[in-house]
C-alpha cells in the first residue's frame, strides 16, 4: 500500500472518483507525471475531515505534469507545467 | 462596508459584554457621524454577520473557547500582512545566503522575521529569466496567510481557481502580465499543507536600492506570481 | 459554463473541484475584509488551535463540499466559510441549529435597540 517514490519517478494518478472529501483534483486523475519533490509525511486529510486522527501518516509528493498532458488543447509552450500536491495513496508507478 | 477612514480601531484587549467589539465600534461610528453617515448604520446586519456573533457567544457561554483566545487569534490574523512577505522577498534579493535558506526551508528562514505559520509548510518558489511561477488552490483558496494576509477576492474567485490551471498565460495577461514563450510558466496547485510564496524577479535598475525601497515595490500580487514588480 | 478541453460529461467531479472549467475573466477588484469576516476567521482559528482540535481545516472543507451546489454558488466567500464552520460545530454537537437561530434573532434585536431603530 505504501508508495515510496523518489524524485524523477514517473507516476500515474489513479483514475477513480470516490465520493467524500478528496484533495486530488479531477483534472489530474488518470494522468501521468513525474515526482518533483518528496514533501514529508502528514496526517491524511481524507480522514481528518471525518474526525479521525488521520494516522498512519501519508507521504506527500509534488507531482509535475506537462500542461499538454493534462489538457486536450493546452495553448502554450510544451515546456509549461503544473505541479500538484498529491498523497501517496493516489499514485501508482508508471515506469 | 466601512472604509479605512471610518474604521474605529478598538483595542481588542477588553470585552464588551453582549456585543462584539466590532459591533460596538459600529455603534460608536453611528453616534459620532450620524449626521454625515445617514444610511450607513441603518441597514441591519446580514444573516452571516449575525451568525458569527451568535457562534461566538454560544461557544464562549458553553465553555468551548474564551474571549481572550478569540482576541488572540484576531490579533494574530491582524499581524498577517503582505508587508511581511515583501520584507522577506527584499531580503532574499539582497542576501544570497538567506535566499538559499529560504528555498531550502521556508519556515526556518522566515522565523528570522518572527513568522509563525502554524502547521503550514512555507514553500518558496523563485521566478527567474527562465521560469514564471504562479500559485492557486483550485479546490478552495489555500494561501500563505502568515506572510501575505488574507487572500484577495480574485484569488478566491471561481474564475481564477478554474482558469489559471488551464490557461495561465491568458489569465496573467488579464493582470497585465505578458510572459514570452521562452519563459516557462509553472502553475502550483496548493492542496495540502504546503503554502507557496513566490520570490518575483528583481527588476533591473534597482541595484543600489535599500531593502526598504525594494520591499515597497514587491506587491502582494507579485508574490502569488500574477504580476512582476517594476522599478518605479 | 462547462468543462474546458475535456469530455462533456464528468461524473465524479465535486462542484468545488473546478480546475479547468470555463469561467469568465478574473475581476481584479479587491474589497476590504469586514470586521465580522475577520472575526469569523479568528473564531475558526481559535477553535482549531492546539489542544482543542474541535474543528480542523478538512472538516470545514468537507462541510463546504457538502452544503449543496446551490448554497456553494450563492454564498459569498466569508459567508461560505462561516456556514461551513457552523455546519461543523453543529455536527460536533457544540450547539444546535435552533439555539443558533434563536441567538441570532436575539442579537439582531439587541443591535437594533442600541441603534434606536
Amino acid at each position: 500500500m505504501s508508495q515510496l517514490f523518489g524524485i524523477g519517478d514517473i507516476v500515474r494518478v489513479i483514475d477513480a472518483h470516490p465520493p467524500g472529501h478528496r484533495r486530488t483534483p479531477y483534472y489530474c486523475r488518470g494522468k501521468i507525471g513525474k515526482i518533483e519533490r518528496v514533501c514529508g509525511e502528514h496526517r491524511n486529510p481524507e480522514e481528518l475531515a471525518y474526525g479521525f486522527d488521520g494516522k498512519p501518516l501519508r507521504r506527500l509528493y509534488r507531482v509535475r505534469f506537462n500542461q499538454s498532458d493534462i489538457w486536450g488543447h493546452y495553448d502554450g509552450p510544451s515546456e509549461d507545467t503544473i505541479d500538484v500536491d498529491i498523497y501517496e495513496h493516489w499514485l501508482r508507478s508508471a515506469e | 462596508m466601512m472604509n479605512e477612514t471610518e474604521k474605529h480601531e478598538h483595542d481588542h484587549g477588553h470585552s464588551h459584554g453582549d456585543l462584539d467589539a466590532d459591533a460596538h465600534a459600529l455603534e460608536h461610528i453611528h453616534d459620532h457621524d450620524r449626521q454625515f453617515q445617514p444610511d450607513l448604520e441603518d441597514t441591519p446586519p446580514t444573516r452571516y454577520e449575525l451568525m458569527v456573533y451568535a457562534i461566538r457567544e454560544l461557544l464562549i457561554e458553553k465553555g468551548h473557547v474564551t474571549q481572550e483566545e478569540i482576541t488572540k487569534a484576531r490579533n494574530t490574523l491582524e499581524s498577517w500582512q503582505p508587508s511581511r512577505g515583501a520584507e522577506i522577498v527584499a531580503r532574499a534579493w539582497t542576501d544570497p545566503d538567506f535566499k538559499t535558506r529560504l528555498l531550502a526551508d521556508g519556515n526556518e528562514a522566515m522565523a528570522d522575521f518572527g513568522v509563525d505559520a502554524g502547521g503550514a509548510k512555507l514553500t518558496v518558489l523563485e521566478n527567474t529569466d527562465e521560469v514564471q511561477n504562479v500559485v492557486v488552490c483550485t479546490l478552495c483558496s489555500c494561501y500563505p496567510r502568515a506572510v501575505l494576509g488574507l487572500p484577495p477576492d480574485w484569488y478566491r474567485s471561481k474564475a481564477y481557481r478554474a482558469r489559471v490551471v488551464v490557461e495561465p498565460r491568458k489569465v496573467l495577461k488579464e493582470f497585465g502580465t505578458d510572459i514570452p514563450d521562452e519563459v516557462t510558466v509553472r502553475v502550483h496547485d496548493s492542496l495540502a499543507d504546503l503554502r507557496y510564496l513566490v520570490i518575483p524577479k528583481r527588476p533591473a535598475g534597482t541595484e543600489d536600492w535599500t531593502q526598504e525601497q525594494l520591499a515597497a515595490i514587491v506587491t502582494r500580487d507579485s508574490m502569488v506570481g500574477v504580476t512582476n514588480p517594476k522599478a518605479l | 459554463m462547462g468543462p474546458k478541453f475535456t469530455s462533456a460529461s464528468e461524473p465524479g467531479r465535486g462542484y468545488h473541484d473546478i480546475g479547468g472549467l470555463d469561467y469568465g475573466e478574473v475581476d481584479p477588484t479587491t474589497t476590504e475584509v469586514a470586521p465580522w469576516e475577520k472575526l469569523s476567521i479568528a473564531i475558526s482559528n481559535s477553535m482549531g488551535g492546539q489542544g482543542r482540535k474541535v474543528i480542523n481545516t478538512d472538516m470545514g472543507r468537507r462541510a463546504r463540499e457538502g452544503m449543496g451546489e446551490e448554497m456553494y454558488n450563492e454564498l459569498a466567500y466569508f459567508e461560505r466559510t462561516t456556514e461551513s464552520m457552523k455546519i461543523t460545530l453543529v455536527e460536533q454537537g457544540l450547539f444546535t441549529e435552533e439555539e443558533l437561530e434563536e441567538r441570532m434573532q436575539d442579537i439582531a434585536k439587541r443591535i437594533s435597540e442600541v441603534r434606536g431603530l
